[in-house]
């Protein structure tokens, strides 16, 4: 976790999932809603940096896509280190993105522990005739590694919005735990030392994965 | 795989064996002394084993002490051997790298104990004061708004403080380089950082900083103390006691080797045949060979960056790129770029930036995918390229000159395209310098003709005026001295011709009587007609009344005394004109000659001097007649069109003057056109005027007589207007 200073968080989240499940579509479109006006960003669909408001925190949200081909999938851990939080995204119809998805998360706890914030997208609900995924075991599962699931339709713009918003929440929710439990551990009350502390953490944990 | 590695440098041992070259391992390929003796794959198998067992006993062993092993004090008993080998291998690169500072950083005497001497290190190091010039410079310029909008006070403050900040940070950094491995150091940069952070966001001095500010001041103080680090050897940048520069090496064989790789390989769409593909291709290999010359970790993030958005472009011909196209390319450009001391430079940013930019932000994000890249290409195999082990490993043994040579050529291609672009770039510009001296030229030749029209215009419009602003003011003077200057009415030769000559003195003389009368020239002239009606008065011709008298009362004596030396010289030099002398002889002799006839021949001579003396007089009227002089620049075309044809005739005149000087009369019309020719021609400050005066009087100079032309300017029609207030104004 990380605080810039005057209190903005800055979140970093990656997104993962297998190829062609609409990493980059959920991205795009994401950026496209709330840049319509501005054309620039959209040369390219890998970055995204993004300011919000909630509930007057100001958060910094650094997304990040990755390559989701099979042979770049050894490369994941040099993109998911220091991230917060997790974007795992499948494609509805197709069962085997929802397989790597569950590779996803076995490697992320495994890596981060319960550092990041896992959301799961069912992506391409637009297409619903044709799920192969089974809603339940989709749900249960979540609900199981303890992730937000979401349905997201990259092309009718349906529950992208959500996703981000509820995913920065939980975010900053488990910041605000760790800080906790951190204030708590150390057992010192400067507020100070509240902002210096998770940094540091972060820190160490980057090196150890490193 | 890496079969063969032999050094040149090496060939001058050669008296051992080859098989002593071979690798330890025993297996058929050439070890290399870096790796112990082992070839590349025992090596790393080698390492890998080491590792392991380090890891193994890192495991049963307290955290603490894994973590800070105290490189200078002897090792407890209880540590595993591959620990102690390993520990041994740190501290002898700690000794290295302490006498590797002594020499080069510290310049101190070599006697010290190296691990006393750390301590007292600090104190003699001085950072070089270039280094905060630079810092005020930059700040100055990068933080604008910091340095001048705000009260003074809590700016120069940040100055300060990110001043202070960077010594403190490079004095640490030097001082604990020594005694720490390179992640140690590491840590506590970014801990720094994090102070430093810290720092701002609780001081006073930051409190009117915004975040935004905040972060570029963080950039700000890591380029200025990264820089400075950078640029000392060994330290921060592939730091004694890693193995970044051997991974440097092998990484770069690494990618030499791979050289026949495709884009095909890894499924990349990009099109060679394609020119705009080709340059955007070539764009960001340069750019990322550049990453090698920036400094600070902000700086070799920036190129990256750059870097990564021409790759960007490049995939996104239609839509829009994604993660799933920049990965491949970009590990095509890294495969074609080669980028030198690539593992050094990618560590250096990773244990140097500041992490939390390294985290998020655009730089952090595409640097990322270049480590990914890296990797991938470290760990590339058959399966990762979805080929053929044996095809593969075919490809793997052929000379790497070989693989490649389609793009490499292309790319050559391009590095010679974007030379061309530069030399046309060049071209156009020179071409477009020279247009623009062209033009000015030409306008400058526009400027000169209509300035010389205006100037002519101008001419001719001063020349309407002139003649009537000259003349009064050249009588001026006379005017003035009327008691001792006779005016004497021009007479009209056209009546009188030839003979009106000898009737002037007749007429000077009367003068002497008008003359109190003379303030009303007016008066003058009609004085003068009435006391000659005989004649047609057209002007007044100037005459110095005195000179009859005193020319041959005064000058007679003064100048006969130099009749001698005159005549000795058979020169009128003593008047120091030079033209007399450059006449020819004919010329000075023939005032001589008529001298003698009538006169002494010493007076020929005087006569000259007495026309210089009275000029003397129209000199001083000529040095008014400069308010003419406006006109001077066009004397030369004035010269050209009119003074030419008249020239004789106003040599003449003066000779005519002169020849009133002297009273001989009879003389002057036969010595007329010889000696004063020279006289006049002498006297150049007199010809403007008589140019003025030229074009009114050309008729009647070609009437006939000298006396005319000499006193034509003051023709009678224009000189009394003038004449009229001066004169009028006097008696009053």
């Amino acid at each position: 976790m990380a605080t810039a200073p005057s209190g903005t968080h800055n979140f970093k989240v990656v997104l993962l999932g297998e190829g062609c499940v609409g990493k980059t579509s959920l991205l795009l479109r994401y950026i496209e809603d709330k840049f319509n006006d501005k054309h620039l960003t959209t040369l390219q669909a890998t970055f995204l940096n993004k300011r919000l408001n909630i509930n007057g925190k100001r958060v910094n949200l650094s997304i990040w896509d990755t390559a989701g081909q099979e042979k770049f999938h050894a490369l994941g851990p040099i993109y998911y280190r220091n991230s917060n939080g997790a974007i795992l995204v499948y494609d509805i119809t197709d069962e085997d993105s929802f397989g790597k998805v569950k590779n996803w998360v076995k490697e992320l706890k495994k890596m981060l522990g319960s550092d990041i914030v896992l959301t799961i997208a069912g992506n391409k609900i637009d297409l619903e005739h044709e799920r192969t995924v089974p809603l339940e075991e989709a749900e249960s599962y979540a609900n199981m590694v303890g992730a937000q699931h979401f349905y997201t339709s990259a092309k009718l713009n349906q529950g992208v919005e959500e996703l981000f918003l509820d995913l920065t929440r939980t975010m900053i929710e488990r910041y605000e735990q760790n800080s906790q439990t951190d204030v708590n551990r150390t057992s010192q009350v400067v507020v100070v030392d509240d902002e210096a502390a998770p940094p540091q953490t972060s820190c160490c944990s980057g090196n150890k994965t490193n | 795989m890496i079969p063969v590695v032999v050094k040149i440098s090496k060939m001058p041992s050669l008296r051992i064996d080859q098989s002593d070259l071979k690798c330890k391992n025993g297996c058929d390929y050439f070890g290399n002394p870096q790796w112990q003796g082992y070839c590349s794959k025992c090596h790393r198998e080698q390492m890998q084993r080491q590792r392991k067992a380090e890891k193994a006993s890192s495991a049963t062993l307290p955290k603490p002490e894994t973590k800070k092993p105290d490189r200078g004090l002897k090792i407890t008993s209880h540590s595993s051997f591959s620990k102690f080998e390993e520990k041994r291998h740190r501290q002898s690169e700690t000794l290295k790298k302490a006498n590797l500072l002594k020499f080069s950083v510290f310049k101190k005497s070599s006697t010290d104990d190296h691990e006393h001497s750390s301590e007292k290190r600090p104190p003699e190091f001085k950072i070089p004061p270039q280094v905060n010039e630079g810092m005020k410079r930059d700040f100055r310029m990068r933080f604008p708004q910091l340095a001048q909008s705000r009260s003074k006070e809590p700016s120069l403050a940040v100055d300060r403080d990110c001043r202070a900040f960077v010594n403190s940070f490079i004095m640490d950094v030097i001082k604990c380089t020594n005694v720490m491995t390179v992640d140690e150091l590491s840590e506590r940069v970014q801990r720094q950082y994090q102070r430093f952070m810290k720092h701002m966001d609780t001081s006073a001095h930051f409190s009117h900083v915004d975040a935004d500010t905040k972060e570029l001041l963080m950039d700000f103080v890591e380029k200025h103390a990264m820089t400075y680090l950078h640029e000392l050897p060994s330290i921060v940048f592939s730091p004694n006691g890693t193995e970044d520069e051997r991974l440097d090496r092998a990484m770069s064989e690494r990618i030499q080797q791979l050289s026949w790789v495709g884009e095909r390989h890894l499924e990349c769409r990009l099109d060679m045949n394609h020119a705009e593909c080709r340059q955007l291709l070539y764009k960001a290999i340069s750019e990322l060979l550049g990453m090698d010359s920036a400094l600070s970790p902000g700086d070799k993030l920036a190129r990256v960056r750059r870097c990564c958005r021409h790759v960007l472009r490049l995939c996104s011909s239609s839509a829009p790129a994604s993660a799933d196209d920049l990965l491949p390319a970009l590990i095509f450009t890294v495969l074609k770029a080669n980028p030198p001391r690539l593992v050094s430079n990618i560590n250096f940013v990773t244990r140097f930036c500041n992490a939390q930019r390294l985290m998020t932000g655009e730089g952090g994000y595409y640097f990322t995918n270049l480590c990914c890249a890296v990797s991938f290409i470290e760990n590339l195999t058959a399966e990762s390229l979805n080929m053929e082990k044996k095809e593969f490993d075919c490809y793997m043994a052929m000379p790497a000159s070989i693989g490649g040579s389609a793009w490499a050529a292309a790319l050559s291609l391009c590095g010679a395209a974007r030379e061309a672009d530069e030399q046309r770039a060049l071209a156009h510009k020179l071409r477009a310098h020279t247009r623009t001296i062209h033009e000015r030229a030409d306008l400058l030749a526009a400027n000169a003709k209509s300035f010389e029209e205006q100037i002519a215009k101008k001419v001719e419009d001063v020349l309407a005026k002139t003649p009537l602003e000259i003349k009064p003011r050249r009588e001026l003077p006379r005017i003035g001295k009327f008691k001792e200057i006779s005016t004497a009415p021009l007479i009209d030769l056209g009546t009188s011709h030839a003979h009106g000559e000898p009737e002037p003195p007749p007429e000077t003389k009367p003068e002497p009587q008008p003359e109190p009368t003379v303030p009303q020239e007016p008066n003058i002239t009609i004085q003068a007609s009435e006391n000659e009606p005989k004649l047609n008065i057209l002007g007044f011709e100037v005459i110095e009344r005195q000179s009859p008298s005193k020319s041959p009362q005064n000058l007679d004596q003064t100048w006969d005394l130099k009749q001698t030396s005159s005549l000795e010289l058979l020169t009128p030099s003593p008047l120091g004109f030079t033209p007399f002398d450059s006449r020819s002889i004919d010329e000075l002799m023939t005032p001589d000659d008529f001298g003698a006839d009538q006169l002494p021949p010493g007076l020929s001579n005087i006569n000259y001097d007495i026309d210089l003396s009275d000029f003397s007089g129209d000199n001083s009227i000529a040095e008014d007649a400069p308010k003419s002089d406006p006109k001077d620049p066009f004397s030369p075309e004035a010269l050209k069109k009119t003074f030419d044809p008249f020239a004789p005739q106003t040599s003449r005149g003066y000779e005519a003057l002169d020849s009133f000087d002297e009273f001989s009369f009879v003389d002057q019309r036969k010595q007329e056109t010889d000696p004063f020719e020279v006289v006049h021609r002498g006297q150049d400050p007199f010809s403007p005027v008589d140019i003025a005066k030229d074009p009114f009087f050309s008729p009647p100079k070609q009437s006939t007589s000298i006396l005319d032309d000499n006193d034509s300017p003051t023709s009678g029609c224009l000189l009394p207007s003038p004449m009229q207030p001066q004169s009028s104004g006097k008696p009053t």
